[in-house]
């Protein structure tokens, strides 16, 4: 064997333990989500037992499901109102301000920060007592100051609540993101626009947006990926209620597939949504010119 | 070399784990505090009696969390040895999946079979003729209302005879004393609920008064379900009920224990467990003087009739996978003992599905249960059929449209069958 | 932004004023919701709602700790948590070498493969895998019972089986952060270059010896960086226990805090707070750690 030949085997063989792992618990469960799909494979029942082939019935049932329809919209409406709108809109306010040479500078920085490191479940824990109902709720205490009559939360307001806790978790990503977009735009190419007598907002929008606009791109489609699969904290604060105003496609998928025990009907969610965000991946990649 | 060694280790680390657990073990799955107390004498009588070692394995305490987690190691086959089934609902498509082991034989071998009320028997008897699940306890559903709220407003505390009777009396209460008036179950997140606590209460005096049919369908297409479903229509229409908080993840808390101790919802469908539980000596928010202060109503047919609905509460089966299938049948008859059933009885007020717990002293402490006890004998049920999970899940998500006002009768109606078709097939439903 | 003859000094200062009001207003959104965790944590009488502790107390950490199964929980948390950073990093170190320096012509569609992997919500994936583990899961499960017997095969399935035992947990959890470790890694080694390998190469050093002397010290930093992410990731993680584990052996803090706040009616606030604390605390000390190396991971890691 030659040597280019040896090294070349060595590398694939340190590479195979990670081809493996992907391989099985991830391409394979994705592929065999399709077939779990033509099933109707269930949790209990004789279904549980001998499981039968059922064609295309679960897509049709899902395409008449308005239960589905439900869970795509409130995904999107959840995807737009905190990836979209929230996070970025703060996270480039943050990146903005933060280029300022303030005294507190750091002190900001790691409290916009610090959602960012909390784990789903205590996430939706902490939020419990932010929105909890009554006039002794952090949240209702805060509104009342302005005269706002206390509620519960989670129950009036339940979509917009679980974007406001989503845009909180995420304020870092997009202001990290930002930040980095905006370091690369040069100080003279703003020297030069204020020389010539532009306004700040003239700055901002005929300069700054422009020249970071593939970062806000990347941005969007990342974050909007990672919004889809959110799981852990909307579980914990609603299960998807009340009524399925909060049941992201993914509760709908656990729902589904764990509480209503339709394995089968549940896996045709999810190939729905593997789908979705596979194009959204694929969008990115083609757009963004990923280079590998 | 080195490899060879690393096995040697592996297989010295493998045999010490199996010599660590050489004393025969009983997995039983138990759910939130309250149940866990109950068991604990027997428990240690298991052990004493067959030496083996019981491990109690604490489960989420909510139904669905509960079910969820007891289904998926089922299917996956690493269950408990022996575990309650939270709805009775579940059993027949758990029997249909494999999940449990046949118990006939044992239950009518053993010495307290005669003992058990004829209607805990035959609720134990699955579609297929052999039983699988231990009928210790019986929950008795019936109607709960509080009567000082209804005296000091003149409202009468007598019977309803009918439906529109009964729904009557919740207006007269709306309207004299401004509070909710009668609560069915409803919803999704209520779980089982709005099938076991409320439809089936109403559906037992409908015109449709079972769903087993005798073909093996589902009967759901008659006018019994539509009138059924109807109630709830009028209930949540001329806001009768709490709507709000059903909706939310958690939906008995809100009506059950803050509103109804409150006086703030007046009646409301329960089991024998609120008596005790909810509004009673474990309660957190107890009612002062329960069982005077809160009386019960028999559910009325929808023309005639009264309908003490008995339902098995929580129970008791053996995985069909068990290590030890013979010795956890064994285990399982332990907990149809006079003395576990008095337990339960006391800590979560269940109805002991024995005859002879009447004369069990503890028992006759526990005086808001004893005649509701003695009224089992006569108790009516619903016939269990594989699909009943799917038609509990029908039932809430039906509930649910009416709770959030999408829907009439017949659109309930129909949200039902169509799930129910859904999931089971087109010819499962009759 | 040092353009001071442009603007004046009174409108500088009302930006300057402006720009503290609006981080103070979105940093105070931000830390809000720690407050009632950490009083919570602390007060011997406490409530959903936030409230200044009347009396101080350590008892809900003692309790956490001597009382329930904190330790256990915290423990196993460590333990499937720490291994399977581990394996990600050793993982990740080797495949990412493996996928800087390789010229075949798998590597682009192997690249693009792991970007669009990365884009799979688990969340859509649990079923299936649910089931593939399952499998796997009775295949061993029979190949020990027949060995070992009934009970013992129990015993041994709660280390190395694939549902409900350690191994499955590990290698999941491992699997689900590999992609993003791979990408940082290759980028890494990408920067790295080549001399020093070739003249180990020179000196006959075989592949072992060049990665233990040569690359082992050079990724040390991408090492670092790919296994924080690796750990913040699936210590957060909170599905795949829910799915995987059910033996009170093995649960995790995730699964610990979901339980402890099912129980309806008994929920003891201060017990969670000090539970979610015990549990949020290492994720924060990680992420001090990861911090510097975000703005790479985000624009870098993904971003070519």
């Amino acid at each position: 064997m030659t040597y280019e030949k040896r090294v070349s085997w060595q590398l694939r063989l340190i590479l195979l333990p990670s081809v493996l792992l992907l391989f099985a618990f991830v391409i394979y469960p994705a592929i065999y989500s399709v077939y779990l799909s033509l099933t109707n494979e269930a949790l209990t029942g004789a279904a549980a037992l001998n499981p039968r082939f059922v064609g295309a019935r679960n897509y049709i049932r899902l395409f008449n499901d308005p239960k589905f329809w439900n869970s795509l919209l409130v995904t999107f409406l959840f995807v737009i109102g905190s990836a979209v709108i929230g996070q970025f809109v703060l996270g480039l306010f943050s990146a903005i301000l933060l280029r300022r040479p303030l005294r507190l500078k750091p002190l900001f920085n790691s409290m916009i920060l610090l959602p960012n490191a909390v784990p789903e479940v205590v996430a939706g824990f902490m939020w419990i007592s932010m929105l909890a109902g009554g006039e002794r709720a952090t949240l209702s205490r805060i509104v009342a100051f302005f005269g706002v009559e206390p509620t519960d939360w989670l129950q009036t307001f339940p979509l917009t609540m679980i974007i406001i806790v989503n845009t909180w978790r995420g304020i870092a990503t997009a202001m990290i993101l930002l930040t980095a977009g905006l370091s690369a735009v040069s100080h003279e190419v703003y020297e030069a626009a204020r020389m010539d007598g532009a306004t700040p907002r003239q700055i901002f929008t005929r300069i700054t947006l422009p020249l970071i606009a593939p970062t806000i791109l990347l941005y969007m489609l990342v974050s909007t990926v990672s919004t889809i699969a959110i799981f852990g904290f909307v579980y914990a604060l609603t299960r998807g209620g009340p009524g399925g105003a909060t049941e992201l496609i993914s509760i709908y998928i656990y729902n589904q597939s764990f509480t209503a025990f339709q394995l089968g009907y549940g896996s045709a969610v999810a190939v729905v949504a593997l789908v979705f965000s596979l194009a959204i991946g694929v969008i990115y990649v083609r757009v963004l010119k990923v280079e590998v | 070399m080195k490899r060879a060694l690393l096995a040697g280790l592996w297989a010295a680390g493998l045999s010490m784990a199996v010599t660590a657990a050489h004393a025969e073990t009983i997995r039983i799955a138990n759910h939130g505090q309250a149940g866990i107390d109950a068991m604990k004498a027997t428990v240690a009588d298991i052990e004493k009696k067959y030496g083996v070692t019981v491990e109690v394995v604490e489960y989420p305490a909510p139904d669905k969390d509960y079910v969820t987690k007891l289904l998926t190691e089922l299917g996956a086959g690493n269950g408990p040895d022996i575990f309650s089934v939270p709805s009775a609902s579940y059993v027949a498509d758990m029997v249909a999946a494999g999940y449990l082991a046949p118990i006939t034989a044992e239950l009518k071998a053993w010495d307290g079979y005669d003992q058990l009320y004829d209607v805990a028997k035959q609720l134990a008897v699955s579609p297929d003729g052999e039983t699988y699940v231990l009928p210790s306890m019986l929950g008795i559903n019936q109607i709960y209302f509080r009567r000082d709220v209804m005296d000091k407003a003149g409202i009468s505390t007598e019977q309803p005879k009918t439906w529109v009777d009964l729904i009557e009396r919740a207006k007269e209460i709306k309207t004299k004393t401004g509070q909710y008036g009668l609560l069915f179950p409803a919803g999704v997140a209520w779980g089982g609920g709005a099938f076991e606590e409320g439809f089936q209460h109403l559906l037992v005096g409908s015109k449709n008064p079972q769903i087993a049919a005798a073909d093996g369908k589902l009967s759901l297409s008659g006018e019994g379900v539509k009138d059924v479903f109807g109630v709830y229509k009028e209930l949540i229409d001329n806001d009768l009920m709490p709507v709000q908080p059903l909706l939310g993840p958690e939906p008995w808390v809100i009506p059950k224990y803050e509103m109804f101790p409150a006086g703030k919802l007046v009646a409301t469908t329960c089991g024998s467990w609120c008596y005790i539980f909810d509004w009673g000596r474990e309660s957190k928010n107890p009612i002062p003087n329960v069982e005077k202060v809160v009386g019960t109503w028999t559910i009325p047919g929808q023309t005639s009739g009264q309908y003490v609905l008995a339902g098995l509460a929580a129970p008791w089966a053996v995985n069909s996978k068990a290590a030890n299938v013979e010795l956890a049948k064994k285990a399982l008859l332990e907990i149809g003992s006079v003395k576990t059933e008095v337990s339960y009885a006391a800590l979560i007020g269940n109805i002991p599905a024995r005859k002879d717990a009447a004369a069990d002293p503890d028992f006759q402490k526990l005086a808001e249960l004893v005649p509701i006890h003695a009224a089992a004998e006569n108790g009516v049920y619903l016939k269990q059929a594989a699909g009943f999970s799917a038609v509990s899940e029908g039932v809430a998500r039906a509930t649910e449209a009416l709770l959030r006002k999408e829907t009439d009768a017949a659109g309930a109606q129909k949200i039902l069958v169509d799930y129910v078709k859904e999931v089971l097939g087109d010819d499962a439903v009759e | 932004m040092a353009a001071p003859h442009a603007q004046n000094p009174s409108k500088r200062r009302g930006a300057e004023l402006g720009a503290y009001a609006t981080l103070s207003i979105i940093s105070i959104f931000c830390a809000i919701p720690f407050f009632w965790v950490l009083l919570a944590s602390i007060d011997g009488n406490a409530s959903l709602f936030l409230q200044w502790p009347r009396e101080l107390t350590i008892d809900n950490y003692v309790r956490i700790f001597v009382k329930e199964d904190g330790t256990r929980w915290l423990l196993n948390s460590l333990f499937v948590v720490g291994t399977a950073t581990l394996i990600v990093m050793v993982l990740a170190g080797l495949g990412g070498y493996a996928l800087s320096r390789t010229r075949a012509w798998w590597k682009r569609p192997f690249l693009y493969t792991i970007l669009l992997i990365r884009v799979l919500p688990t969340t859509a994936l649990i079923v299936p895998l649910y089931k593939v583990l399952l499998t796997a899961n009775n295949g061993l499960g029979t190949v020990l019972r027949e060995i070992f017997g009934n009970g013992p095969a129990r015993q041994i399935l709660r280390y190395v089986g694939f549902i409900d035992g350690y191994l499955g947990l590990i290698l999941v959890l491992a699997t689900m952060q590999l992609p993003l470790a791979l990408w940082i890694m290759k980028t890494f080694f990408d920067t790295v270059p080549r001399d020093y390998e070739e003249a180990a190469l020179m000196d006959g050093a075989t592949l072992m010896q060049r990665i233990r002397r040569v690359l082992i010290p050079l990724a040390l930093p991408g090492l670092g960086a790919a296994g924080l992410f690796a750990f913040i990731s699936a210590w957060g993680d909170f599905l795949l226990p829910l799915i995987l584990l059910s033996s009170p052996e093995l649960q995790t803090l995730p699964l610990g805090l979901f339980r402890a706040f099912l129980r309806v009616n008994t929920i003891d606030y201060g017990f969670l707070a000090a539970l979610a604390f015990v549990y949020l605390l290492p994720a924060v000390i990680a992420f001090g750690f990861a911090r510097r190396f975000l703005v790479q991971t985000f624009s870098g890691g993904v971003k070519g």
